[in-house]
Parts: C-alpha cells; structure tokens; sequence
C-alpha cells in the first residue's frame, strides 16, 4: 500500500514537475516576471483584440518573436520590441514557454 | 477583522465556499498533496488593501492568485471606480462617461476578496489596525496602501477646494471630469481652452498633453475657430517631440504650448473671474481653465506616516515595503519609484511585485526577483496614438530603467504606425481594465 501509494505520488510529482514551464525560474518568479504582460495581453495572456492573445501560442513561435522584436528583426513592432530589449534572451525564452503553458479557455 | 455588516458575512461565506470549491477540484490531481491543500480553507494571513484603483485592486486580485488562502480585504469608498486614463477620451467626445467606469463585483466573486465601501480613516501601524469611517476596525498582518494622490490645495495661490468647483483640476476622474466636459461643451466657438500644467512629479507625466488633444479634437469638429493654450511650468514633457509634430499635423496652430521659460508658470488663480497670473505678472482670461495643480500623495499616506518631506512615499524597492513603516507596502503614484513614472500601468505592475512579496513573506519564502514594465499610450486623435515604455529592474538597491530599452515611438513615423497604436491604446485599456477589475 505504501509502495502504492509512493509510485502514485512520484507519478504525480513528474507531472506537477512537467507543468512548470521553466527550469531555471519557479513559478512564483515566473508570475512576476510575467506579471506586466497582463497589463496589454489580459490576466494570464488571454486577451483577444488588437493586441493579440498569448495564452497556448507555439512556444517556439513566440520565442521566435520576441528575439525578432528584441533585435530590430520584426517590422511589424510598435512597441514589442522596446519592451523585449528589457530581458535577456533566457528571460523571453521562460517568459514563452510560461504563456505556451497556458490554457486559452 | 471585524464582521458586522450582513454583507461582509455574505462574501465571507462565499469566499470560503470558492476555496472549498477550488479544494475538491484540486483533489483528483493533487491527491498526494491533500492535506496541504485543504489547509488552504484556513488563512495563512490577513491583508486589507486600501484604495480600489489600478494599484489597490490588482493588489487584491494577484495576492488571491498567489495563495487563496490569504485573507484580503479590500477599502474603497466608491461602488464603481472612474478611471483617469480615457478620461480624457471622454472629453474629447469618444467615449462614455459609464466605460471608464469599472465595479467590484469579480474581486468579490471570484476571487474571494472581502469589498468594503468604506473610507480608511486611521492607521495605527504599531497594532497593526486600520480604522474605516463607518466605525469598522480592520487588524492586519500586512498592509497595502494604493492612496493615489491628493491635490495640494496650497501649491497655486487662490486653487483651494472651492475655487475648483468653478475652475476644475479633473486629475482625479469623477464629477470634476464632468464639470469639465460641460464647460468645454458651453464654451462659444472662437473659445480659448487653457490648461495649466504643474511641474515634476505628478500623476500621468504626458495627461495634460493628452487631454489638450482630446480637447483639440472636440473643438474641431463642433468649435473650429477656438484656440487651445498649455501654461506650463516645466521646460520640456513628456514624449513632447511626438506631441508637437501631432499636434501640427492633426490640428495646425490650434494648440499653443507656453514654457516655463516663457512664462508658463502659473502662481495665481481667480476662479470668480476664471483668470490667471503668471510668474511675471501676465493676466490670462481663458473661456474655460482646467487648472492641473501641484499634487502629493493620498491622504491615509500621511496618517498611516509613511510620507517623506516631500509628500510622497519612499520605499524599498524590492518590494514596494514602506522605509518608515513596517509591514506597510505602498503602490502606485503615491510612491518616489522613480524612473517609474506616476501611472496605471506602473501601479499596477507595482502591486504584483509587492502581492508577490507579501505571499512569499507568509509562506516562508524569498521574495522572488522584481520586474516591472510600463507602457504608456496617448492619443492625438482618435487614429494617432503614440506611446512610451519602459523595463524595469533592481540594481544595487535602486530601480533602474533597463539600459538600451524602451524609449517613446519613432517621430516622423507613417500615419500607418500612428493608427496601430491607436488601437493598441484601445486594447491596452480594455485588458488592463479587464486584469484590474475584470471588466474590459
């Protein structure tokens, strides 16, 4: 039953573990690093209107876009890439996988 | 904490049947970890978060989201807050007065937080206690003050309360916002709107620009031959490269903008004859005068004492503590966060940093690393919009602007560019308001 019980509670961690989207960053960190976005994007990135929504976008993808607006790439950028120019490319890559990680519904 | 309105005792119950709720349907997935996740029914600490603005409210919300079981009551007299960004988009004739307003009601139901619509009187911080003008008494374990500021009714000779009642401020958005609105809108055509601008800091470094456009933009369409002048107190402004080559190219010569050094600053205002004196003694009689004066931080600031000589509020920047007051956290434009400027958008980024601090506290943990953006959009007209922003970080015990980012949009760029962000000012708005109130 214990043997039961520790199998049930590993499987578990590895999915609790699987969930974090950053290795390098805890959740709590991740919050607030991400915490701004919110402020055009919606709470958790969910927002949809002219400012697009991030929750459950391709995490290569915005990864893609936030290097391209970081390094002047994206000429489509109004304001993306003066923001993205903040954080170091690990940052952006967390900051990715945390919205990739998300539910949209 | 005191509970002795019905009402309270109605969010109460429902706030722990939402915990109960979200308990069980962790439950399943959890189940290894059930019992540290029942225990979330009982509070882990108690926060009451005065003032129900962009700072105030957010506070509220994140500090549910970082852990529920963290008891949080939030102050805020109104039943429905105003905003002061697109204010000005309501003077200039492109929204509603009732869509910059935004209620309580997701704070309350779904995230559990206990509203009260009451004004905080009193601050006893060695007790940790906070008393409301309806005799309530709330304890607390950590405080969150989101006062906003107060106008200081010394700073201009003649601007007292009354004088504003014919001569309005409208930095705080309410009546005095609708005041204005009539004003603008009895004034003939041929009119001269004067706005005053005071000097660094003040709430919204580029409003006053704004509100000038908005004006501008009203007066066009329904007053054209009127005239619009800025007296300010300040050599230069906000993103004012951008607003001078805007207002050229949307409004011609309509708006004129007076430096300090051209004897902008205003030291006199009559509002019986609705006139105002400058610096070296010029005499200005406008049709209507929107008179922005010198501001300080909110009231409960002063009497909770975390206010410096200068009437703002210092604080740690890690994580937004008062300096002078334990376990009192304060956010928003009452705080010296510079080069954070006095605005929404950094009240807000201000309170998750400092929700996050307080939750961590409670846990036993560190206080995660701060990050903080701004971004600031004004409209020149309803399809110009400009912006600024900025990052933010910690070093070396100060706040920092993040060498080589963020800065204002490009001048001379394409009117393509000026509309995008004119929209994007619109979706700013609606999921900032979404984020703080719920409502879009």
């Amino acid at each position: 039953m214990n043997r039961l019980r520790f199998v049930f509670s590993t499987a578990l961690l590895v999915i609790a573990v699987q969930a974090h989207a950053s290795e390098t960053y805890d959740d709590a960190q991740m919050a607030v690093m991400a915490g701004s976005c919110a402020n055009c994007h919606g709470t958790d990135g969910k927002m949809a209107g002219a400012v697009p929504p991030l929750a459950g976008r391709s995490q290569a993808a915005m990864e893609a876009q936030l290097l391209s607006f970081k390094h002047d790439e994206n000429t489509q950028a109004t304001v993306m890439n003066r923001i993205a120019k903040g954080f170091s490319d690990e940052e952006l890559s967390a900051l990715a996988a945390h919205y990739a990680a998300i539910n949209p519904n | 904490m005191s509970t002795k309105t019905s009402k309270q005792a109605v969010s109460l119950s429902r706030r722990r049947a939402l915990q109960t709720l979200s308990a069980a349907a962790a439950l399943p997935v959890l189940g290894g970890f059930a019992p540290s996740v029942l225990s979330a029914t009982q509070s882990i600490g108690r926060v009451v978060v005065v003032g129900g603005g962009f700072g105030g409210a957010t506070a509220a919300k994140y500090l549910k989201i970082a852990n529920p079981a963290i008891d949080v009551t939030l102050v805020e007299p109104a039943l429905r807050f105003y905003t002061c960004p697109f204010s000005n988009l309501f003077l200039g004739g492109l929204r509603t007065f009732d869509s910059i307003s935004h209620g309580y009601d997701e704070l309350r139901d779904r995230y559990g937080v206990v509203v009260l619509h009451a004004m905080a009187s009193e601050v006893d911080s060695e007790h940790h206690r906070v008393t409301l003008n309806d005799g309530t008494v709330l304890d607390y374990d950590r405080l969150i003050l989101s006062p906003g500021i107060d106008i200081r009714w010394d700073g201009i000779e003649g601007y007292d309360e009354e004088a504003a009642e014919e001569v309005p401020h409208a930095w705080k958005a309410g009546a005095q916002t609708e005041l204005l609105k009539s004003q603008i809108e009895s004034m003939d055509d041929g009119g001269v709107f004067m706005l005053t601008a005071p000097a660094n800091p003040f709430r919204c470094p580029p409003g006053p620009y704004e509100r000038v456009s908005m004006v501008a933009h009203y007066l066009k369409q329904h007053k054209p031959r009127s005239k619009v002048i800025i007296l300010d107190a300040k050599d230069s402004f906000s993103k004012q490269g951008l607003f001078q080559e805007g207002w050229q190219a949307v409004y011609g010569d309509m708006i004129e903008w007076v430096s300090l050094s051209n004897d902008g600053k205003v030291i006199r205002v009559d509002a019986a004859n609705r006139e105002v004196e400058t610096e070296f003694g010029e005499i200005h009689r406008p049709d209507v005068l929107n008179v922005v004066p010198p501001q300080k931080a909110g009231w409960i600031a002063v009497r909770a004492g975390v206010t410096d000589a200068s009437g703002w509020v210092p604080v740690k920047p890690d994580t937004f503590e008062s300096q002078l007051v334990k376990d009192i956290y304060v956010v928003g434009d009452a705080t010296i966060a510079g080069p954070m400027p006095k605005s929404g958008f950094c009240a807000s980024a201000q309170a998750k940093v400092a929700a996050a601090a307080i939750a961590a506290s409670f846990e036993g943990r560190e206080s995660p690393d701060p990050y903080w953006i701004n971004t600031c959009y004004s409209l020149i007209s309803p399809d110009y919009g400009i912006s600024v922003a900025g990052v933010y970080r910690v070093q070396d015990g100060e706040i920092i602007s993040v060498p080589d980012s963020g800065g204002v949009s490009p001048t001379g760029a394409p009117a393509s560019v000026r509309a995008r962000e004119a929209e994007y000012a619109v979706g700013w708005y609606r999921a900032i308001c979404q984020d703080t109130w719920g409502s879009a």
